[in-house]
């Protein structure tokens, strides 16, 4: 660690970490009442279970990019935060407002938490992932304006190079697209239309700005290839991301009551999303490759490797799976959009998140990297963890394909819950893949804990 | 860096258009991933001869694999069971993704200067 206040990063890791327990454990919860439907019931119905495992995994995601920030920002800009007090106090702010909100969604009925928390006054809650009540969706606002206030006067004092400037941009546009959670209008098209704007431009758009710059710095770390190198393609990777995620929103608009014209601009141009990503993997690979150093952290290097490849899956290929408008007319709102979902978070986000922190914690623990033991720990969690995510993935493709089958194909099409009933069978060997995974974060939890002969710190 | 080849070398041309073959433009590229095959396929850099070869050799184990899975199915499948179509659907992404990957990573070898071995393959260079 170059600069002491890159420490700052630490509690956010170790918070986001903490959450990221919490979204699997409702995860489960969740994946058991899909089977058994009475599962925990009343005590968390199955719309708070899932309200709280997407809010906790958007949460725990956004810990996990503040603290990616918080280290690579000085490190890129040669010089000390800007204010690591300030940097502590939007930790404690934000995380002592999240708790609130989950203990909120699991303690109090949905209807009286909006009544109790101003909902009335400005209406924004009910929507999916943005149920957060009216004070915590300001304090996420209040967060992100300090998180960018910091880390843009530290830029502005520092060195500029295009890591610290991309990840700079995908943090502003991360912030200015929040604001869209606030712009409720009454008619549902509008609603959905500028739902999205939030939505769908954070994770095809400025998020995919922040994955790459975070592995872009990893990679530079790990491999020791050339600043000028790596840039270069960070810069291709990030236009090719916006100029097919931006129109590729699209996708979203086929039949939401907008112009059919979305349909021809959705399908031309979320085709290409996969393209971004297919970089990425080309890049990640390509590094690696060609690097001038052994890193002692193996473990870092794995999972900036498997970030590559799950993205590229998960959010090119089970993206590309039901993107035109002529299959998306089936498979809308199936089970297929579960199996993106969780692929594609899981490839991209949770990946590159995982990435950083593997890459920085040694760091900030006073060494390289950890003992080899430890490290094999972690790679052991890499490969549960990741095949458990093939696995929930494939056997979701499985369910939605079923289910599109009895519900919109069939000569006598069933109706939703009756299909559920004939796809139960996908939804138990996804929860068991599901346990699988949960014993590998148990095991990469493990791997802080685990002693042995460290690499010493440069 | 030494040992990079250039980025029109043919090896990552060779690797660039087993992927196109796969992503874009099926038969075309895989005509012109042939003509670049007559041409090098006894080039005496063994990367260029490698590279060729092993995509040439890919390209139709992924064409048998991609045409030849599915036929099997719906041949020995009865189409109007939905089981079927799980099969199928399961199959040809995995398949399809795999094959794209492992081209990914060939075209990561080649663009570093490096052999590269589809896998069923063997060494054949």
């Amino acid at each position: 660690m170059k600069y002491q206040s890159q420490a700052v990063a630490k509690p956010y890791f170790i918070a986001a970490i903490g959450l990221f327990v919490g979204q699997i454990v409702f995860g489960l919860i969740m994946g058991l009442q899909y089977v058994v439907g009475d599962f925990l019931f009343p005590a968390i119905p199955f719309n708070v279970a899932r309200m709280v495992h997407t809010n906790l995994l958007i949460v725990w995601l956004l810990f996990g990019f503040m603290g990616a920030a918080y280290y690579l920002i000085p490190e890129e800009s040669e010089r000390e935060l800007y204010s690591p007090k300030l940097a502590m106090l939007m930790f404690w702010i934000f995380l002592i407002a999240g708790a609130v909100t989950i203990l909120g969604y699991l303690f109090v009925p949905y209807a009286k938490l909006a009544e109790m928390t101003g909902n009335d006054l400005l209406a924004t809650m009910g929507r999916e992932f943005l149920e957060q009540p009216l004070p915590t969706k300001v304090g996420i606002v209040i967060v992100a304006l300090a998180m960018l206030f910091n880390l843009s006067m530290t830029v502005l004092r520092g060195r500029k190079t295009a890591i610290n400037l991309v990840m700079l941009l995908g943090l502003w546009g991360l912030a200015i697209f929040f604001l869209f959670s606030f712009y409720n209008p009454a008619n549902l098209v509008k609603d959905k239309f500028y739902w999205w704007w939030v939505v769908h431009l954070w994770v095809e758009g400025v998020w995919e700005l922040i994955m790459g710059a975070m592995l872009a710095f990893v990679l530079i770390k790990v491999t020791g290839v050339d600043r000028e190198v790596i840039e270069k393609w960070l810069y291709v990777i990030i236009a090719m991301a916006l100029i097919t995620g931006l129109i590729g929103m699209g996708h979203h608009y086929y039949w939401i009551g907008t112009p059919s014209y979305w349909q021809w601009w959705g399908s031309v141009f979320s085709a290409l999303e996969p393209i971004p990503f297919f970089m990425m993997t080309l890049f990640a690979f390509n590094m690696v490759n060609r690097r001038r150093r052994e890193h002692p952290n193996k473990a870092a290097v794995l999972w900036a490797l498997g970030t590559g490849v799950m993205a590229f899956l998960g959010a090119g290929v089970w993206g590309f799976l039901h993107t035109l408008a002529p299959v998306n007319f089936y498979t809308h709102g199936s089970q297929i959009t579960a199996a993106h979902g969780h692929m594609a978070f899981y490839g991209a986000y949770v990946m590159v998140v995982i990435t950083m922190i593997s890459y920085t914690m040694p760091l900030m623990r006073g060494r390289a990297a950890n003992s080899k033991t430890a490290q094999v720990v972690e790679m052991w969690s890499f490969w549960l963890m990741t095949v458990a995510m093939v696995f929930i993935t494939l056997f979701l493709t499985a369910a939605g394909t079923l289910q599109i089958w009895l519900q919109r194909i069939a000569a006598e099409p069933m109706g939703f819950m009756a299909a559920q009933d004939q796809v139960a069978l996908f939804y138990w060997m996804r929860e068991i893949s599901g346990l699988v995974f949960f014993v590998g974060l148990v095991l990469y939890i493990t791997s802080f804990f685990i002693k042995g002969k460290e690499a010493p710190a440069d | 860096m030494s040992g990079v080849p250039a980025r029109a070398s043919p090896a990552v041309q060779a690797e660039a258009l087993y992927l196109i073959n796969l992503l874009l433009v099926p038969g075309l590229a895989f005509l012109l991933l042939l003509l670049l095959f007559r041409r090098h396929r006894n080039s005496t850099d063994p990367l260029v001869r490698g590279h060729v070869r092993q995509t040439v050799a890919a390209s139709l184990l992924a064409g048998l694999l991609l045409a030849g899975g599915p036929a099997l199915m719906v041949l020995a499948g009865d189409l109007s069971r939905p089981g079927v179509w799980i099969g199928m659907v399961l199959y040809f992404v995995c398949c399809h993704g795999t094959l794209v990957l492992l081209g990914v990573f060939g075209l990561a070898r080649a663009l570093a200067g490096k052999p590269f071995s589809y896998p069923l393959l063997g060494r054949y260079a």
